[in-house]
């Protein structure tokens, strides 16, 4: 009897333990009535403390806002434990990849009726690619966009006129930049250029800019439903240009240690990053030493750049939609406009709140990011940065058996037509 | 004995039947598994280009570490067991990484290996020797893995000196009235008397070899097992499939028929070890 009343205080504090540690968990109402919202974030502490900051100004008499204290670290795997378990919170982070496969499961909210409506939180205040690419086959909206990560190349001002080297700009060539790569290198530098966005799992996608820009066609006709992969002439001229590229040292090889090419940009060691603008938040802040500028990526015709969005996503199963959109909406419009000036990481999805961003940089003397983000929102030319699929896995899986040997020119340029052959079966074989 | 049967079960035996039915299905966690029969065992021997990869980066890192773990550790023991000044402190270093944590020793190896910055390239600068890539490099990749590894051999060693200790030393002294030289001595005394020992030395090697997941998860440059699939190792695979990256849905089903193979190789090499050791381990028992 002793025993049995042991086992069972025992499993009822394993049991007592265990809700209190459960760290989701959706909305609810509490004792005085009030609907309880919660949010989760992959930010910093110190992007966190401004967001808590920017929270207190939201007044509603039947709503209240907790942002659930996590460490934005394995960000990827807090996800789908609480996913997995049912218990994510109300507003979360979450990436347009993770919002068009959640959505399409059923697992989210769709916001798009309330997103059609009037007002001034509608699909008609967001970038229009914005809102275009979170939009799932059926017309659904499981999340709404919040920031856009644009993308270009950091330079190192001292570095390109000690190598007598014109600084990038707007409506410059590939052609320049591998130029203007060799010539970095050949003055001193271990690599002109380093671009992990060209030798890593997304290269892909980020070579179709070239063909784009040239005319040709793109990589891939949709990164969230794709039907086929191609590598036309073009395609193919583009990564030739980047094999040179790589042959004579100019630019980083695959298998380039990138963890600390930010670093290394920041103390005078890498000339060229391709990176996106997000850098700048951190420039601001660590004061790099050397002067240095954000240039608009390159192209060949027409201006091309990567599109990229993350969002804010809400579970199926949230208590009270009405509540949740009611925050939803202050997080992605009224937050932003309080926490960008701090810290300037991406420019907002919601067009009311992008001023905050290029305010802020414009005050902290960052011009060149300010022109260059405009710049890549108005492009002409977009390519997704990767599949949005649920089969993403297999097709980089491919990427990764041809590109990286390709690129070393351990495997001829004519294996692009082999790899995009193996994507275009798996896009096949799952339907 | 119940508690341990009802351990046994919840633990072991019902996670092994529920795996075996998630090898034959589609499932993500998300939604309900789909069966689809032998279809993941299909795909991983004929169409995913990273599976025949991940094996041989496996057999690479066991060809690479297990010898190496047990000349070394073997080495180390027969150093530790002679009677000299500061022993003791010299058995302690050399066990210390050991104790330490594995993921903090890790990562501090990863700055050590980097070859941008890292301190193994600047001692290779300032002695005007060639650098490397170490970890970035495919062909470098699961030596320096091995390296890190071998940084914990004091696991090893403290066995064997444990083996060596337990020799009569009757044995030593008479081998050396009869005109027995050290090299004598170490193979045709001591090399025998703890071959029992070093059986259980290889398996567990073995085991540790082919379940190696801390070192490539940390050190790889892009901690998926690059560069390429250098240093994707099967464990490492199965937890890519697994526990993707942000914004990439789960393979259970997949990672599921991975872990059943792995399972199957570990069973064949551990049983052939075991069959194979009585040939060369020495036994005073009668048979």
């Amino acid at each position: 009897m002793k025993r049995t009343l042991h086992a069972a205080g025992a499993l009822l504090t394993a049991g007592g333990l265990l809700a209190t540690a459960a760290c989701g968990g959706s909305s609810g109402k509490a004792s005085d009535g009030k609907t309880t919202v919660t949010v989760m974030t992959w930010e910093s502490s110190a992007t966190n403390q401004l967001i808590d900051k920017a929270l207190a100004g939201f007044h509603d008499p039947d709503i209240t806002v907790k942002r659930i204290d996590t460490p934005n670290g394995n960000y990827g795997d807090k996800l789908a434990s609480l996913t997995q378990a049912k218990k994510l919170p109300d507003l979360f982070w979450c990436g347009n990849d993770t919002e068009l496969q959640y959505t399409g499961q059923g697992l989210l909210t769709d916001w798009s009726g309330k997103l059609s409506g009037s007002g001034g939180f509608t699909a008609g205040s967001f970038s229009p690619t914005a809102i275009k690419n979170w939009k799932t086959p059926d017309g659904k909206i499981g999340g709404v966009p919040s920031l856009l990560n644009t993308y270009g190349i950091w330079y190192d001002i001292d570095a390109f006129q000690a190598a007598g080297v014109p600084l990038p700009k707007a409506g410059w060539t590939w052609d320049e930049m591998y130029a203007a790569a060799g010539k970095l290198q050949k003055k001193g530098a271990k690599y002109g250029l380093v671009a992990d966005a060209l030798t890593g799992q997304d290269a892909p996608f980020a070579l179709s800019l070239y063909s784009q820009s040239a005319g040709g066609a793109p990589f891939t006709d949709s990164v969230n439903q794709p039907t086929k992969v191609t590598a036309d002439a073009t395609y193919t001229e583009g990564v030739g240009k980047l094999v040179a590229g790589i042959k004579s040292g100019a630019v980083a090889p695959p298998g380039y240690d990138a963890s600390t090419a930010q670093s290394l940009f920041a103390a005078g060691q890498v000339p060229m990053l391709w990176s996106g603008q997000w850098l700048a938040a951190g420039f601001l802040t660590d004061k790099p030493k050397i002067k240095y500028g954000f240039a608009p990526l390159p192209q060949v015709d027409k201006a091309a750049t990567l599109y990229d969005a993350v969002g804010i996503c809400t579970p199926s199963y949230t208590k009270n939609a009405d509540a949740t959109y009611k925050v939803l909406s202050y997080l992605d419009s009224t937050v932003w406009t309080k926490v960008l000036p701090d810290s300037p990481v991406a420019v907002p999805a919601y067009t009311g709140a992008q001023d905050a961003y290029y305010n802020a940089l414009s005050k902290a003397g960052l011009t060149t990011v300010a022109s260059t983000v405009k710049a890549d929102l108005d492009a002409p030319l977009t390519s997704g940065v990767r599949f949005t699929t649920q089969w993403a896995s297999q097709s980089n899986d491919q990427i990764t058996a041809y590109w990286p040997d390709i690129l070393k020119g351990k495997k001829p340029l004519s294996d692009l037509q082999t790899m995009t052959g193996k994507i275009n079966d798996v896009i096949k074989s799952n339907g | 004995m119940a508690p341990a049967l009802v351990g046994f079960t919840a633990f072991v035996v019902y996670p092994l039947i529920r795996s075996a039915y998630f090898a034959l299905t589609r499932y993500n966690g998300l939604t309900a598994p789909t069966f689809v029969g032998l279809d993941n065992f299909r795909r991983m021997f004929t169409t995913d280009p990273s599976f025949w990869p991940s094996v041989r980066a496996t057999l690479l890192l066991v060809v690479l570490y297990v010898p190496l773990s047990l000349v070394i550790g073997l080495a180390l023991a027969v150093f530790c067991n002679r009677h000299m000044r500061g022993v003791r402190m010299v058995r302690t270093l050399i066990y210390l990484p050991v104790v330490l944590p594995v993921v903090a020793t890790i990562t501090l190896w990863k700055f050590v290996f980097n070859p941008q910055v890292g301190l193994a390239n600047q001692v290779l600068s300032w002695l005007h020797l060639p650098t490397s890539e170490w970890l970035s490099g495919s062909g470098s990749a699961i030596p320096s893995i091995v390296i890190v590894m071998l940084w914990s051999v004091g696991s090893t060693m403290i066995i064997f000196l444990a083996a060596l200790q337990a020799v009569p030393t009757e044995l030593y002294d008479a081998a050396r009235i009869d005109g027995a030289g050290p090299r004598t001595v170490f193979f045709r005394i001591t090399l025998p008397l703890i071959s029992p020992i070093m059986v259980l030395q290889v398996v567990l090697q073995l085991v540790t070899a082919l379940q190696t997941f801390n070192q490539p998860k940390i050190l790889s440059p892009d901690n998926q097992g690059g560069p390429g699939f250098s240093t994707r190792v099967l464990m490492l695979s199965i937890y890519n499939h697994g526990f993707p990256t942000l914004g990439r849905v789960a393979e259970f089903g997949y990672a599921s028929a991975q872990v059943w193979v792995l399972f199957l190789v570990i069973v064949v090499v551990i049983a052939a070890t075991a069959r194979f050791s009585s040939i060369w381990t020495y036994s005073d028992h009668a048979s």
